[in-house]
């Protein structure tokens, strides 16, 4: 059977427990294809503006002596600027912005140390400098095989400067924080009593099929809104009514809910 | 033989399923019982299961009985067993709809307990295909996905059942392999040169036979892979031999449905020459210059292009249709086309071809890297080995060719699945609807 996400678990001195879901190979390639295309764009920059200044810079010049630079230099300055978006890319943004990258970003993905701290300029400079073995021969082949075999999925570079890269929690906070607006087309004697015994799992599936239903096929939307309010109405002793269509009763249910317990 | 032999022999037992204990999983009941009714289908099971008590046999061996009764017994089952006498009609045939508690049941020849026919329940038609339901274990929690969450749960899926998806799909191209080496052997001894005219015929049809058997098999292997994938993510139980087995009933159906695709989709570039046969004349009558015809030619060359990518991603999904839906030629298509083409969410990327495009460029550059990292062995053989051994190297070579293959396509397959899924969870809502079971 298939267990729940990987996870790593952290326990600081004072026995306070932090736990973090491992990024997997997808969102880790995800992350790199969208960073290589940022560093295309960078490269393409950089080669854009030397050959501008190898064409334009010696026409402004009147002393003569840019002219006299062969456009080679130029070219090699380009390479230098090129070797140092290459290496430099992962390893500056990494320092600088905790652990991401642009592409990192993008995916909600961060680099953090094992122990659960930021890393720093030293492990930036272990885990990116050590990228090129991982990716010896292109396409991350090393980094792949040892990322399978990890626990961690840590390639190489991530072992060596002690990381582990993790999505980040904000993902877990719901999306659609609206309340629902209720009509007040439920009128049930006890309702606020059998409100009283709608368990917080009950109140999120019903909450998550309301969130998802308008990109579901109809029959099946139709069918589950019957299944849930049904199930509901049976617990609580209540018949189906004409008046109400089953979306609406678990609209009402909702919307009453969360009012009264201020729930999100 | 003395006489209380022949009575202990005589002696049957009537096994019947009365309930289950409390706590089991009837997911997992379904699975032990389809082991030992491996004719009767999933859904013929949990049909019965949910018209208990379910006479399972009663003309068993003490043997038989207490086999069964300890094996269900493990599982969660609440069996009743009574003696009885065997029954003096032969079985009637499985097509026969009896009620499954009053069904004559006996063993068959092979000696496995034979179940009674479970007659298909009268449900009324919603809109939705019973069959088509996945089965979701309750303990397992999954929800819609993002392009990089569906590929970091192939990846834990396959590091987690490494051994029964390699070997599911090492089957086939092993086979194949070694097929092919055989072959070489075989051909590179000379008998090329000596060949009668018998001979080549015999060779000719033992080369199309072999093609056939390696076609067929590819396609089981193909279906048991997304048996397997989708048991396991779903939470159940599987082996190799289950995932085969379990392709069996419908091999004959995805063979038919992918043969019917592969000639829609040869068809289309036939068409599409055609097509431009016709317009060709026409542009050269019209007397464009020639960079225009150029233009004009390209453009409509993008045009049947991209008319014909979208062709395959509209049946991209069919061969999972045709596994877990059981639905087989034309609707297999229209299905597949459908779930495609069905908005889940907003967004340019995130409909369900760009979608399946992106996971399709990732699934190929993960599968370059795992090629490139089994091409090192046989880079460093060829580099430290003498040329004497260079047979050796070759076979390494290709032995390795083989498992990447492997793995490559696992990996993809995989996320493809987890994709067809995906949609099926965003437009159907299945993981609600079990958990909405359990509220």
């Amino acid at each position: 059977m298939e267990t729940a996400k990987e996870t790593l678990k952290i326990h600081t001195p004072e026995h306070v427990g932090f736990r973090y879901v491992l990024a997997g190979l997808g969102t880790r390639s995800s992350a790199f294809l969208l960073d290589t295309i940022v560093r295309g764009l960078f490269i393409l920059f950089i080669f854009l503006a030397v050959s501008l200044l190898a064409r334009w810079l010696p026409a402004f010049d009147p002393t003569g002596i840019l002219a006299a630079i062969p456009k080679s230099w130029f070219f090699a300055l380009g390479v230098l600027a090129y070797g140092v978006v290459d290496l430099g890319y992962f390893l500056i943004f990494e320092a600088l912005w905790s652990g991401q990258t642009p592409g990192k970003r993008m995916q909600n993905l961060r680099v953090i140390r094992v122990n659960g701290q930021p890393i720093g300029w030293l492990e930036s400079s272990i885990r990116n400098i050590l990228r090129a073995v991982d990716i010896l021969l292109g396409f991350y082949p090393l980094g792949l095989f040892v990322m399978f075999l990890s626990s961690r999925s840590q390639r190489i570079g991530d072992y060596a400067a002690g990381t582990v890269v993790i999505v980040e929690r904000r993902r877990n906070v719901p999306m659609d924080r609206t309340r629902l607006r209720t009509t007040s087309k439920l009128n049930l004697p006890e309702l606020d009593v059998h409100l009283s015994t709608l368990e917080p799992k009950q109140y999120q599936v019903i909450r998550s099929f309301l969130q998802r239903r308008q990109v579901m096929n109809r029959a099946h939307r139709s069918e589950l809104a019957r299944l849930l309010a049904r199930r509901l109405m049976k617990r609580w002793g209540i018949s189906p009514s004409a008046d109400i269509s089953d979306e609406t009763f678990l609209e009402e249910v909702v919307g009453i809910y969360e009012r009264s317990r201020r729930a999100i | 033989m003395t006489q209380s032999a022949v009575s202990a022999e005589a002696k049957r037992f009537a096994i019947s399923l009365t309930g289950l204990k409390p706590g089991t999983v009837p997911e997992d009941l379904v699975v032990a019982l389809q082991s030992i009714f491996p004719r009767k289908t999933v859904e013929q099971i949990r049909g019965a299961l949910a018209r208990l008590p379910l006479l399972l046999t009663r003309s068993a061996t003490e043997e038989q009985a207490q086999k069964v009764k300890g094996f269900l017994e493990s599982k969660g089952a609440i069996l009743r067993l009574v003696t009885s006498t065997p029954p003096a009609t032969p079985t009637p045939p499985a097509s026969t709809a009896r009620s499954p508690s009053t069904a004559p049941i006996a063993p068959s020849r092979s000696g496995v307990v034979e179940a009674a026919a479970v007659p298909k329940r009268n449900q009324p038609y919603t809109g939705i295909e019973r069959r088509a339901k996945p089965r979701l274990h309750p303990g397992i929690s999954i929800h819609p996905m993002g392009i990089g969450e569906i590929l970091d749960r192939s990846f834990r899926l396959l590091r987690q059942h490494f051994f029964l998806f390699f070997f599911i799909l090492l089957i086939p191209q092993g086979t194949f392999f070694l097929f092919n080496k055989g072959s070489q052997i075989f051909l590179g001894g000379g008998v090329l040169q000596d060949m009668t005219a018998g001979m080549g015929i015999g060779l000719i049809v033992s080369v199309v036979l072999a093609v056939l058997v390696m076609m067929i098999l590819q396609f089981w292997a193909q279906g048991a892979l997304i048996h397997a994938v989708s048991e396991t993510y779903l939470g159940h139980a599987t082996s190799l031999a289950t995932s085969y087995g379990a392709m069996r009933s419908r091999l004959g159906r995805l063979l038919g449905t992918m043969f019917l695709m592969g000639i829609l989709i040869v068809l289309v570039p036939a068409l599409m020459g055609i097509a431009m046969a016709i317009v060709a004349p026409m542009l050269k009558a019209m007397s464009l210059s020639g960079g225009k015809q150029i233009i004009l030619t390209m453009i409509l060359l993008l045009v049947g292009a991209v008319w014909f990518l979208n062709l395959l991603l509209n049946w991209l999904l069919v061969d999972k249709v045709v596994v877990l839906e059981g639905k087989s030629w034309g609707s297999a298509l229209r299905r597949s086309k459908e779930l495609m083409n069905t908005r889940t969410e907003q967004g340019f990327w995130k409909r369900p071809k760009n979608k399946a495009g992106l996971i399709l460029l990732l699934g190929f550059l993960i599968g370059v890297g795992i090629h490139l990292l089994f091409q090192v062995p046989g880079f460093l053989s060829q580099m430290f080995l003498p040329m004497s051994l260079g047979g050796v190297t070759l076979t390494l070579q290709q032995v390795l060719n083989v498992i990447a293959n492997s793995l490559a396509t696992v990996f993809t397959a995989i996320a493809m699945i987890l994709f067809y899924y995906d949609i099926r969870l965003r437009s159907e809502g299945f993981d609600l609807k079990a958990m909405a079971e359990h509220l």
